[in-house]
């Protein structure tokens, strides 16, 4: 039973899709209920597996394996270590929240939870593949129901961001259209985000085939290719193979990270999706990027990451500059909240160019942190949206008498954004700033900086959306009221700040994720044997670090697979 | 070479189905004159009933492995023989299935069109199993013959009778050159079956012969430079005569191709790798840019062909079992993506009388099950997960990268982009733009049939393909010696089999 977590918790939305193809619209309660339904089987698989995966024993648990086509060597190979439980987790809470978030969608509401639970799904599966192909599978599969929602349910930026009239071009379908770089139509933002990620997806797929070709073993098991791959010192073009496959899967997938300067299509994106797509947009599927980044480029070419991934730590100082930046000027919530997206990914990038126990955990547990604040900011400016119908930061104002709750828990986001101790997000924000200080003290000043943009930016749209006059065309305005629109905020609220109050958990599950991942880019030899008091030492705290005990507890975080699942 | 007819009544077996299905046409033909009261659509009915029979049959022949040769190895029935020709009669069957309401536009010659149409089929069937030079241009014309009438066959569209043209003249050009090129080799090397030119000799005769023989294929396949009929001919053509255009022609002049590079030029592999790497990269972005323009979804998806042609070309300039399987493969998603959506088409067009993309707006609200099945449809043919086009595309780029082939990968892959920016127009269209007229599109029964299939294949093949992949490996077992790219030892044809 235990052991199929994982299966649960991928099949449960595709499954939920698949019976709403056969429910009608015009039975809406059914249909909810269905989508929430599947959502929280998916919901209680992941925290089962969250509390189940066994940090002590590390390594990939909960392992499935299915041949899938012979002829060339794919299997339905899934798995989590400690860095995708976490994400799965997040992932799952974020669909749960999510449909509650777009309860009230009336539009085509059976195919919007259609959609949703595709993308979440596929998301998920990116999270636990252990395949070369069905990561990319998962991860382009998630590209496609992003046009369509940001499509079909999104909205038009209108005239605030004062660039051009979003019904002044009627001929969107013209070749120039590919060139209107500065439309702020819903279809304009779709379109660019599926090509964008596309396109990139199609270099990082070609990394994949280089992978495989050169690796020459017949397969995409990442465990396989990790263990027996040698792809070093292979001349090409003036450079070795290793280089060019680490370049082509780097900015393949960083830019779903998005990294400077391959962020473009991110903030349009946001400011287009309903607000259950940025949610998940934001708050996993960026993720993806540095998931996809951490299980290809850090697993197969270790010794190249140690070589190239300061070219990260160069882009990631502005990506964190750039992004807060525009969200300090930006008019647009959403538009805000997006950049502010972009911005903070680059802490996570950070964490990751620091390539040390700390930083990398922090930058896992950042990932897991901002899913939830970024979850929650984007909810409410959904919920702003709705009763409004419109995301003009000047225009609105003194939204606190109409939305109590509301604005109670942007006060939370906001606080969970900018990484206050109380919440998850400071742990991974000091563990990240200082696992990298000694490696780069530039780029920790930068993020320290960005830090206080980000205090800057969102307590300025704070102000103007919910303090100070209220402009009276808003009067009609109100809160949420219902448990239906609570719980989504709730959940991730209690989510953020309990995690931050008892991290511990999480903690040790990223870690034993983290630490056979940076021993083999360090070249930490694991030590042969240790005994069981280690397991009790680790309990210590969360900032004990030096590196011998770190090197003992990764004899216990053997590199095999286990066999199946928990012993 | 001898022509004696010394065979049996067991060698005869080997042609069973092609002899069952002209016995069937003939059926269909004298109930259609003798019984003039009869609808239609009953000859439709008992047109499927031959093509499933047949079908049986080659899926006996496939269970029992029954292979072997005829007419001196002018006619070859192996398994990838068998393969091809199931293609071709599941196509037929799909196309006459969608035909059935079309049908009532045409004026005249309702039964024939039926009759034609299997013809057609029994053509390409005889092209599958061709195995030398003659047979290949006897079948090629006997198939082709068919499709001159049928492109034409609406009278009063001017369209449609000017694509028939076009195609008329065009072909009659390439079966020129067919005949020119063969009559080339024969004149260097004095054989005319495939497995018995082996030991020529790249003498310049040779090479110009085989390349007007490629050129004629081309044409048939519709791979650039070769083209230039295609948009034409697809757009005027009425719409299930383009379906069947569009796939079961290519079909089997992909299995003459498979023959005439794999087994009689596979010793000069060096030299025809990069004639089909330059014309899968012109046919490939050729066909996609230029379908970005397109506003005609019959076009579009011509264009479209012509890229996804350009694909297939990369399996054939790997040149190894593996790019072969992987042909077939492709051609076996893109048999259901594509005749759905072109069934898609005819179900749009018969509500509301034309083809422009424009029409499709909002075909979400008018009707959620054509919208959602042509979504699936384009997506397979753009190549995305977990739809079956996606598969065939990884797996020839899987080949193809074994025999390192990276400047077609790159452009495959960028083509890939490319092809999903008009494939998300159509899409678009559909499903965020709003209907100008919200009235609900009625689907019959036949054309519910014909989507239902396509959805059922383009899904299975997707999501578990390891059968079909089995089915495409042990299909072209015969060429499992044609490992790398300095294979100078060609085998024969498999010996007879059962």
């Amino acid at each position: 039973m235990g052991e199929y977590a994982l299966l649960y918790i991928l099949f449960a939305p595709f499954a939920g899709a698949l019976a709403l193809i056969f429910i009608s619209n015009r039975q809406p309660l059914l249909v909810r209920s269905v989508a929430a339904g599947s959502a929280f089987v998916s919901l209680l698989a992941s925290i089962y597996l969250f509390y189940a995966y066994d940090p002590v024993k590390g390594g990939f648990q909960f392992v499935q394996k299915y041949e899938w086509s012979k002829q060339l060597g794919i299997s339905l190979h899934l798995g989590v270590d400690g860095i995708g439980t976490p994400l799965v987790l997040a992932s799952s809470i974020l669909l749960f929240a999510g449909i509650f978030v777009s309860w009230h969608i009336k539009d085509r509401a059976k195919e919007f939870y259609i959609w949703l639970l595709i993308l979440a799904a596929a998301t998920i599966g990116v999270f636990m593949s252990l395949d070369l192909f069905f990561l990319y599978f998962f991860y382009e599969m998630s590209v496609i129901p992003m046009y369509l929602l940001l499509g079909m349910w999104g909205s038009h930026t209108k005239k605030y961001l004062e660039m051009t009239d979003s019904e002044g071009l009627k001929q969107r379908d013209s070749v120039g259209f590919i060139f209107n770089f500065g439309s702020n139509s819903k279809e304009y933002a779709a379109m660019k985000l599926v090509l964008f990620l596309s396109a990139f997806a199609v270099a990082a797929l070609m990394g994949i085939l280089l992978i495989y070709k050169y690796a020459g073993l017949n397969t995409f098991d990442i465990l396989v290719l990790r263990e027996q791959a040698n792809l070093m010192n292979i001349p090409v073009l003036g450079t070795t193979l290793d280089k060019i496959i680490w370049v082509l899967v780097f900015f393949g997938f960083a830019s779903i990270a998005p990294l400077w300067p391959l962020h473009s299509w991110s903030p349009v994106g946001h400011a287009a999706a309903p607000a259950a797509t940025s949610m998940l947009h934001a708050g996993v599927l960026m993720k993806l990027g540095h998931f996809s980044i951490i299980r290809v480029a850090f697993e197969i070419l270790p010794e190249t990451t140690r070589e190239l991934m300061p070219i990260a730590a160069v882009l990631c100082m502005f990506s964190i500059i750039y992004g807060g930046f525009v969200a300090f000027y930006a008019k647009d919530t959403k538009y805000v909240i997006g950049y502010s997206s972009s911005s903070h990914m680059g802490y996570v990038f950070l964490g990751m160019a620091a390539l040390n126990y700390i930083s990398l955990s922090g930058a896992v547990i950042y990932m897991f942190a901002h899913a939830m604040a970024t979850g929650m900011l984007f909810a409410m400016a959904g919920w702003v949206y709705d009763q409004t119908h419109t995301r003009d930061i000047p225009s609105l104002g003194g939204l606190s008498n109409k939305m109590p709750f509301i604005s109670a828990c942007f006060v939370v986001a906001c606080m969970a954004s900018i990484g206050m101790p109380g919440t998850i997000n400071f742990i991974a924000e000091i563990m990240i700033v200082v696992g990298s200080w000694n490696k780069y003290p530039l780029q920790v000043i930068v993020a320290m900086l960005g830090i206080v943009l980000t205090l800057a930016y969102l307590f300025k749209m704070m102000r103007s959306l919910f303090y100070g006059p209220m402009n009276q065309k808003y009067s009609h305005a109100h809160d949420a009221i219902s448990t239906v629109d609570r719980l989504p905020l709730l959940i991730m609220i209690s989510i953020s700040i309990g995690f931050g109050i008892f991290p511990m958990h999480l903690y040790d599950v990223v870690r034993s994720g983290v630490d056979p991942l940076i021993a083999r880019i360090t070249h930490v030899v694991p030590v042969a044997e240790l005994d069981d008091e280690s397991g009790a030492k680790r309990r210590g705290g969360i900032l004990e670090t030096t590196v011998s005990v770190t090197a003992e507890r990764l004899s216990r975080l053997s590199p095999e697979v286990p066999e199946k699942g928990r012993e | 070479m001898t022509f004696s007819l010394n065979m049996s009544f067991s060698d005869l077996l080997l042609l069973l189905p092609e002899i069952l299905l002209t016995c069937w046409l003939c059926v269909v033909l004298i109930a259609d004159f003798s019984l003039p009261r009869l609808p239609k659509e009953r000859l439709a009915y008992l047109s499927i009933a031959g093509l499933v029979v047949t079908l049986g049959c080659l899926a006996w022949f496939d269970v029992h492995r029954i292979s072997g040769t005829l007419f001196g190895n002018m006619f070859v029935l192996d398994r990838m023989a068998i393969f091809f020709k199931a293609i071709i009669l599941v196509a037929t069957i799909l196309v006459i299935l969608a035909s059935i309401e079309y049908v009532n536009r045409f004026t005249l010659f309702r039964g024939e069109y039926y009759c034609l149409v299997v013809m057609s089929a029994i053509g390409m069937m005889f092209m599958a199993s061709a195995n030398d030079l003659l047979s290949v241009f006897v079948s090629l014309e006997f198939a082709t013959l068919g499709f001159y009438v049928l492109v034409s066959y609406l009278r009063d569209d001017v369209a449609s009778n000017e694509g028939g043209l076009k195609f008329f003249i065009l072909g009659v050009f390439a079966a020129g050159l067919l005949a020119y090129g063969i009559s080339l080799v024969y004149g260097e090397t004095g054989k005319l079956v495939f497995s018995e030119m082996v030991s020529a000799k790249p003498t310049p005769g040779l090479i110009i012969g085989f390349l007007l023989i490629f050129a004629s294929l081309g044409f048939k396949i519709g791979a650039v430079p070769f083209h230039a009929w295609i948009p034409d001919t697809y757009h005027g053509a009425p719409t299930p005569v383009t379906t069947f255009l569009s796939i079961a022609p290519k079909a089997a002049a992909f299995a003459i191709l498979l023959r005439i590079f794999l087994v009689a030029l596979g010793t000069f592999k060096p030299l025809w790798v990069s004639l089909l790497v330059a014309v899968s990269i012109l046919s490939m972005t050729y066909g996609n840019i230029v379908a970005i323009a397109q506003r005609n979804i019959k076009r579009l998806l011509a264009y479209s062909g012509i890229a996804q042609v350009g694909n297939v070309l990369i399996g054939l300039a790997a040149g190894t079992k593996m790019g072969n399987d992987a042909i077939l493969f492709y051609i076996l998603a893109y048999l259901f993506a594509n005749i759905g959506a072109f069934a898609v088409v005819i179900a749009v067009s018969q509500a509301i009388g034309r083809d422009e993309i424009e029409d499709y707006r909002g075909l979400n609200r008018r009707s959620p099950f054509l919208a959602f099945s042509m979504l699936l449809f384009l997506l397979s043919l753009a190549g995305v997960p977990p739809l079956a086009g996606f598969i065939g595309k990884l797996y020839i780029f899987v080949a193809a990268i074994k025999e390192g082939l990276y400047t077609l990968i790159v452009v495959g892959l960028i083509n890939i982009v490319i092809s999903m920016y008009y494939y998300l127009i159509v899409v678009k269209q559909m499903y965020i733009n709003e209907p100008l007229d919200p009235s609900p599109i009625s689907i019959s029964g036949p054309m519910k049939a014909v989507i239902y299939v396509g959805l059922a294949g383009t899904l299975v093949i997707g999501i578990y393909p390891q059968p079909f992949t089995d089915w495409v490996v042990d299909a072209t077992l015969m060429f499992a010696n044609f490992i790398g790219p300095s294979a100078t030892v060609v085998p024969p044809v498999p010996p007879l089999g059962g």
